[in-house]
């Protein structure tokens, strides 16, 4: 029927190939032999969600149990979107091409939180009511992972179940559970009262909130005998026999991330003080050098992907580096598979690495000091030191580079305009610098690029209690880097500081912004990631219609005791061990990472890991 | 080293897929495949194919045919249809290998299959203006060149055109000018239609086969 509909549409709308399916690899089952049909949503385009790593693990896991068939969907882009619902075709999964009101669980990766309006607009397009509480029956259950999942409260309304952690066994823990509950006839409250008795598994439903007179939480309870009250996350603690797919989903038109993926370890040991994932993803837990050889071979194999990408938050913190490329290159060169390593430190930027890394490319370099002052990086935990920046800039001029992009954050905590010009003076010592290097490229100028994001504050890091600099702020700071350039050999650009607004209010949001959420679907908004749809203008018009302010939630400071809407969700990092981490970045202390030294944070309750790492006593 | 040709048909899910898409689908099969097929030196190596003729995005294809060279003489050509086959998403699919026997750039012309449909008006009032605008005496149409938009007449592209109609659509045969030289997209027959009537016309169009200058089939 859908397939019928979407002949006459497809061709008026751009790249039609990533709305039909058919793609290599793609599983199709028999939908009367199976028990339980997923829909996999990424609240995104096709392009970006085929580019996710997450999804293409629990698609592949889910397939591999015969009882499951596991579909994805996609946000159609805004030109298809206009002729579904002019056609009147409903959201559908690629596989079957059957709408996502069809499947037992509709489940939603959240990946960043302006992609909530796309989760709505989504549920909507699927004509799947959006709350929970409208959705009565033992099916649609709308379940949720993800980084984005650590502060559920935005979407609690929206959501039944979200899965806190690592995905691989609770997702299907609670799919069994669901099977069970379907044969045995029982209600979705039973069902859902039962799955939070699971490890890792949060039904907001369960529990009731009450606010103080000035919109701060008073109390937080379960409603129910017997529902946890802190939900702990899930941690896969070996990566080596934890599940991971041997191929995955060819797509046919391309994606941004066009290539096989291998994770090398989950997690990181720097602690840089406002990166979410290094907090929610302790303990680090790495792939053994034989299991990530074998996994690639056979990625590259099955897919007939040319390239493969290392992934991880820092691969050259990997210890095993330089082994693990020698063993991919015992078959990777004869196969003409390339390797590349994105994320890498400027400390862990060795001649030793790159020599076996064939796509580096001699185009650009790129490094995340992320502040211009020492003083600030040591604020922000970030341990880049200026002149090891300058001396690898040199060795790579030295080696025919001659472009370099520096990242940067601004807004951070306790930065001032001096911090702030430290960033365009940074940029013009990299300049000098290259005029330093003796065999730098000749009849070539260098090229140095700064880039900023406004900062923003994250749960479960030490600055969840800060502050965001208001968006005039930003600009100011902003102008101040562009005063402060002195060459056209720099160019500077930044991040819209409107959408890292919206960003902080989601972030550390409350269940109060589920109305808001709501109105703002009605009002058609999505894409809101997109700067082709992103208005701060319509979303400032939404709180106000629902009388939410919504700088109380991203330019407030919050005390230490205050009660946060994301506090009992257990990610094994202590309140303790935050609250000490901020007071220390107030005194531009330093924190030393998880293998020089173990700072106690909580993830050793996990009880492996990088925790129990035997450490080279670093003098 | 030996050139092949490579014979496939293009249809269903890739149908909706670019040329350069259908190019790197092509270049991943024939990795997966593992096949001794020639590749590009220089930084970037991958496997070394031509194309005959580029087919829009949207048509169906039913005598593709891309060009190879393999490295191994004695590779039975079966073998490589086989192998490519296992690699291939569904909606390509490999009929046939053989050597090449004419030059692609002595391609001259497309044969094509048209079904035209519309919701807006029956299928008779369709036929009848589909009739109407084919006996009239120019057919002016926008048509993108390398320079931008030009207006070009394709009365007579059309003049031979078989045509009837059926319960639901109306079907065509046309064989246009296609190639390096002149390309006629069957297409610009179905813009014709749609603006001159005012009318929306989904169209299914197949491209059905390829000749050279002698209105041989390519080979
Ligand atoms: S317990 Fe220590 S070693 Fe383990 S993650 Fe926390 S700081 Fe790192």
């Amino acid at each position: 029927m859908i397939k019928s509909k979407l002949e006459k549409i497809l061709l008026k709308v751009q790249k039609p190939g990533k709305y039909v399916g058919g793609e290599l690899n793609a599983v199709i089952k028999n939908k009367d032999e199976v028990d339980v049909r997923f829909a996999f949503c990424f609240p995104d385009t096709y392009e970006i969600g085929m580019s996710h790593l997450g999804m293409k693990i629990l698609y592949s896991l889910f397939n591999s149990k015969p009882y499951i068939w596991c579909e994805r969907v996609f946000a159609p882009w805004i030109d298809m979107e206009e002729q579904m619902v002019k056609n009147d075709i409903p959201l559908y999964a690629l596989e079957s091409m059957d709408p996502i009101s069809e499947f037992d669980f509709i489940g939603f990766t959240l990946q960043y939180e302006l992609s909530y309006t796309n989760v709505l607009n989504m549920l909507k397009l699927g004509n799947v009511p959006l709350k929970s509480s409208e959705r009565t029956e033992l099916k649609n259950i709308v379940v949720a992972g993800g980084p984005c999942a650590c502060n559920p409260e935005p979407i609690a309304d929206i959501v039944d179940i979200f899965f806190i952690g690592d995905g691989e066994e609770v997702d299907l823990e609670v799919i069994e559970l669901f099977r069970e509950c379907k044969k045995s006839g029982k209600s979705k409250e039973e069902f859902l009262y039962l799955a939070s008795q699971i490890k890792g598994v949060y039904v907001p439903a369960l529990y009731d909130v009450t606010y103080n007179e000035d919109g701060t939480i008073k109390s937080f309870t379960s409603k129910r005998e017997g529902v946890p009250e802190k939900i702990e996350k899930r941690v896969m603690m070996d990566m080596d026999k934890s599940y991971y797919p041997d191929n995955f989903v060819v797509p046919n038109v391309e994606i941004v991330h066009d290539r096989a993926v291998e994770e090398i370890f989950r997690g990181c040991i720097r602690g840089c003080r406002f990166c979410q994932a290094g907090f929610l993803y302790r303990p680090v837990r790495e792939k053994s050098v034989d299991c990530i050889n074998e996994q690639c071979h056979a990625l590259c194999r099955n897919t007939g992907y040319d390239e493969i990408s290392l992934s991880s938050l820092s691969s050259s913190d990997y210890t095993q580096i330089v082994p693990l490329l020698e063993k991919l290159s015992e078959w990777s060169v004869d196969e003409n598979v390339s390797l590349s390593l994105p994320s890498l430190r400027v400390d862990g930027f060795s001649e030793d690495i790159l020599s076996k890394i064939k796509s580096v490319r001699k185009s650009g370099l790129t490094f995340a000091p992320e502040a211009g002052t020492q003083r600030l990086r040591d604020v922000i935990n970030k341990n880049v030191k200026e002149d090891e920046l300058l001396d690898t800039c040199l060795v790579a001029f030295d080696g025919g580079y001659s472009t370099v992009k520096l990242y940067f954050m601004i807004g951070l905590p306790t930065e001032t305009l001096d911090d702030v010009k430290g960033i365009a003076e940074l940029g013009q010592k990299v300049v000098n610098t290259f005029y330093k290097a003796e065999n730098r490229p000749k009849g070539k100028g260098v090229r140095v690029t700064l880039s900023s994001s406004s900062f923003v504050p994250k749960p479960f890091t030490p600055f969840q209690w800060e502050p965001q600099d208001s968006i005039e702020t930003i600009h100011t700071k902003q102008a101040h880097i562009r005063e402060n350039l002195t060459t056209k050999k720099i160019s500077y650009n930044y991040h819209d500081a409107d959408t890292s607004f919206m960003e902080a209010v989601f972030a550390r949001g409350d269940r109060k912004l589920n109305e808001v959420l709501i109105k703002a679907c009605e009002k058609g908004m999505h894409f809101d990631g997109w700067s082709d749809c992103f208005s701060l203008k319509k979303w400032l018009e939404v709180f106000d219609e629902c009388g939410i302010d919504p700088h109380f939630y991203a330019n407030r400071r919050r005390s230490f005791d205050e009660i946060l809407p994301w506090d009992h969700i257990d990610y094994s990092v202590t309140k303790e061990f935050l609250i000490n981490e901020c007071k220390k970045a107030y005194e531009n202390e330093t924190t030393p990472h998880c293998r020089e030294k173990c700072s106690n944070c909580g993830a050793m309750k996990h009880k492996g890991g990088v925790c129990f790492e035997k450490r080279s006593c670093m003098v | 080293m030996k050139n092949v040709r490579v014979w496939f048909k293009k249809d269903d899910e890739c149908r909706y897929i670019s040329h350069l898409d259908l190019n790197r689908v092509m270049i991943r099969a024939i990795q997966k495949s593992r096949l001794p097929v020639w590749r590009t030196e220089g930084f970037n190596v991958h496997p070394y194919i031509t194309f005959s003729l580029p087919l829009s995005l949207g048509f169906r294809g039913e005598r593709e045919s891309m060009d190879m060279r393999i490295l191994d003489d004695k590779l039975k050509l079966d073998v490589i249809k086989v192998e490519l086959n296992k690699c291939l998403p569904h909606g390509l699919e490999v009929f046939d290998v053989t050597e090449p026997k004419i030059k692609s750039g002595a391609i001259n012309s497309a044969k094509f299959k048209m079904r035209l449909s519309t919701d807006d008006i029956s299928v008779e009032e369709l036929y009848s203006k589909f009739q109407e605008i084919l006996s009239s005496d120019e057919i002016l149409v926008d048509k993108k060149t390398k320079k931008g938009i030009k207006k070009i007449d394709i009365k007579e592209y059309f003049k031979d055109a078989k045509h009837y109609d059926t319960d639901h659509d109306i079907v065509v045969r046309v064989t246009l000018p296609a190639g390096s030289t002149t390309n006629i997209n069957p297409t610009l027959l179905v813009n014709a239609l749609q603006e001159k009537y005012a009318i929306e016309v989904y169209y299914d169009i197949t491209r059905v086969d390829v000749f050279d200058t002698e209105g041989r089939p390519f080979e």
